[in-house]
């Protein structure tokens, strides 16, 4: 079940009213069993592996802390404990990066043999839940894809057909257990959980079901944000009461997600695929327009879920990390970085960049460096070699084929350079007179940083690097502009006026972002209107959602882009 | 001590204003770029390795808990 299926809201809504009737210290336990339901209904086979990640990483937190304890501060026995707690950091991430590494690679031939084994794993484990009553709901269904156990059986009662294809190939099926739901955001997070134990920012967690809830929370294991436990946890075990405004603030919020995933990206899905699926009979100038609707397209997909998940997250009183702050306002590949999908680059930076950049070996290389080449060559050393670690890793997370190799090496280039030159830069803009502070400047550092995504979107977004290929060629020499003027655009799977449509909604997450972005609440500035006009925006929103939504008959309701991560 | 740190500091990153404020972190006077640089050099300097653990915010805050955290390191 995704935030997008029709039986999510109601159910959720069903758990919210149950959430406040639960007695407030155990209302952590009522988001575990909802929690667990949820991801249930992507098959209960599913479970065991999370039960059995989720233990290793407990326990294996448990025994580090217990050894911090006995030192009683005492610094030499830290010492000594920490070379033990080695052992067991390492142990663990090299078993789950075994598994995620397996199934990031299954395609590579090496990889093969081992699927046959798994396979087999998997094919006892869903017979062994088919034949255990009730239970058996939850096993996902045979020839229903997606559509699984629980889901099939509110489907068989409103007598509701899914006719989903996508996962009826077996080997696919398998895939689909072996990358269960949010795979790659809870590892990260239980990852990060562990280093912060075995570095002693935080004490290990005790209960093995709050490190269950903490990995397995509904609102964030879909596309995350990849939480960090010492930020979360005490969030989600402490039982909040109920709060009218928390829960409007947060229920506007998951409309606002729904606005910017049906109305905008999966209508603008629909002229991305039409161009680059049939890639052979278009020109530079569609493969530009496709592209920059494309970057939109990606923002208001991804955003629009943390929205419905922050935003059901928020309803219930637990406050999630943010995950976008307004990208496109970046005036540079840095800056994007960090508004773009923060939370795994903060990961990255909390867990690979700083830890690397410390590490005596490292520093003793820089030291070495400076006596030898000078000051310069040292810093632009210790700055080099951490950045182009982070964007390998944050290619490989991406995706392990090519397109995704040049795209992760791409932002590296990018950005190391920037880094780097960013003395000479300062000359130039001196040189050439530029005042960097004018707003003018600013709007061609925004523009500037916005096609550079345009372009890792060109990159990213094909599944091979012909397409690619072809792409840019087009677009350098077979540009085509006329195409732009004669009315093409509107054959290009959606017509005028759902262009207009679209523009318009555009125009909208525009003038909101922009708004925000000057520190204004929105949903504040709703909340104070008087009533008539406040009731009269929440309606106006819910049917414009309801209208103008890609979805329902004739749109094939797309799943969220980085599920799939 | 404080003396020395400062000025290592300064002839490393003499754009950047730290005794700015008490709370250089949480102000953002430093992103981690700096972080690592000022890490990297106050290692060479006092010959001392600062462990991940002490990278936290209190110990970067300032430069006396800046030249606390490294006499604590060189004991």
């Amino acid at each position: 079940m995704s935030y997008t299926d029709y039986l999510f809201l109601p159910l959720t809504l069903f758990g919210l009213i149950f959430y406040f009737i639960f007695p407030i210290r155990y209302r952590w336990v009522w988001l575990l069993i909802g929690s667990l339901l949820f991801f249930m209904t992507w098959g209960i086979e599913l479970l065991p592996l999370i039960l059995f990640i989720v233990f290793l990483v407990w326990g294996g937190a448990r025994i580090m802390d217990y050894r911090y304890e006995k030192c009683d501060n005492d610094r030499k026995a830290l010492a000594a404990a920490r070379k033990n707690n080695q052992i067991i950091l390492f142990g663990i991430i090299a078993v789950l990066l075994l598994i995620f590494i397996f199934i990031k690679m299954q395609n590579f031939p090496f990889f093969a043999g081992i699927s046959g084994f798994f396979s087999g794993i998997y094919k006892t484990v869903h017979q062994f839940f088919l034949n255990i009553p009730i239970l058996n709901y939850f096993v996902s269904a045979e020839n229903g894809g997606i559509s699984i156990g629980l889901s099939d059986l509110f489907n068989k009662i409103l007598g509701y057909q899914r006719n989903s294809t996508v996962f009826t190939d077996p080997n696919a099926k398998f895939t689909y257990w072996i990358i269960p739901v949010g795979f790659s955001y809870y590892i990260l997070s239980l990852l990060g959980y562990l280093a912060d134990v075995y570095w002693r920012k935080e004490r290990a967690e005790m209960n093995y079901f709050k490190l269950l809830l903490f990995t397995i929370y509904f609102p964030k294991i879909l596309e995350g944000p990849i939480s960090k436990h010492l930020t979360v946890a005490a969030r989600l075990n402490e039982g909040h009461s109920f709060d009218f405004q928390r829960v409007s603030f947060g229920l506007q919020r998951v409309v606002w997600g729904f606005f910017k995933k049906w109305v905008i990206a999966d209508r603008l899905k629909i002229l991305i695929d039409t161009v680059f699926n049939n890639y052979e009979i278009y020109k530079g100038s569609e493969f530009l327009v496709a592209a920059v609707f494309s970057a939109v397209q990606l923002y208001c997909d991804f955003s629009g879920c943390m929205d419905m998940g922050l935003g059901i997250s928020e309803c219930f009183g637990v406050i999630l990390e943010e995950n976008f702050n307004h990208p496109f306002s970046s005036r540079s590949s840095a800056e994007f970085w960090r508004r773009w999908h923060i939370s795994l680059g903060t990961w990255f930076k909390d867990y690979i960049y700083m830890p690397l950049s410390v590490s005596p070996w490292l520093i003793r290389l820089t030291g070495r460096i400076r006596k030898r080449f000078g000051k310069r060559a040292g810093k632009t050393f210790s700055i080099v070699i951490p950045l182009a670690v982070v964007w390998l890793l944050t290619g490989l997370w991406h995706g392990t084929g090519a397109n995704y190799m040049v795209w992760g090496l791409y932002w590296g280039m990018l950005i190391i350079i920037s880094n780097v030159l960013e003395p000479e830069t300062k000359k130039l803009t001196k040189w050439l007179k530029i005042n960097t502070d004018m707003p003018e400047y600013h709007l061609f550092q925004k523009a500037r940083t916005f096609m550079l995504f345009v372009i890792s979107r060109i990159i990213s977004l094909p599944r091979t690097m012909e397409v690619t290929r072809f792409a840019f060629r087009s677009i350098f020499t077979n540009f085509a502009p006329w195409k732009l003027f004669d009315g093409s655009l509107f054959n290009l799977g959606i017509d005028r006026p759902q262009f207009v449509v679209v523009m318009l909604a555009i125009a909208l997450l525009a003038y909101v972002s922009g708004k925000q972005e000057k520190g204004v609440n929105v949903r504040q500035w709703i909340a104070d209107r008087p009533l008539v006009i406040r009731w009269f925006i929440y309606y106006a929103a819910i049917f414009i959602v309801l209208i103008f939504g890609a979805y329902g008959v004739g749109y094939d309701a797309s799943s969220f882009v980085y599920m799939a991560y | 001590m404080r003396e020395k740190v400062l000025a290592v500091l300064k002839e490393e990153f003499p754009e950047v204003d730290f005794e700015a404020s008490d709370a250089l972190v949480d102000d953002g006077v430093l992103d981690s770029l700096t972080i690592t640089g000022m890490i990297a050099a106050l290692s060479l300097e006092f010959g001392v390795i600062i462990p991940y653990e002490e990278i936290i915010e209190e110990n970067f805050n300032s430069i006396d808990s800046l030249a606390k955290m490294i006499e604590r390191l060189q004991k």
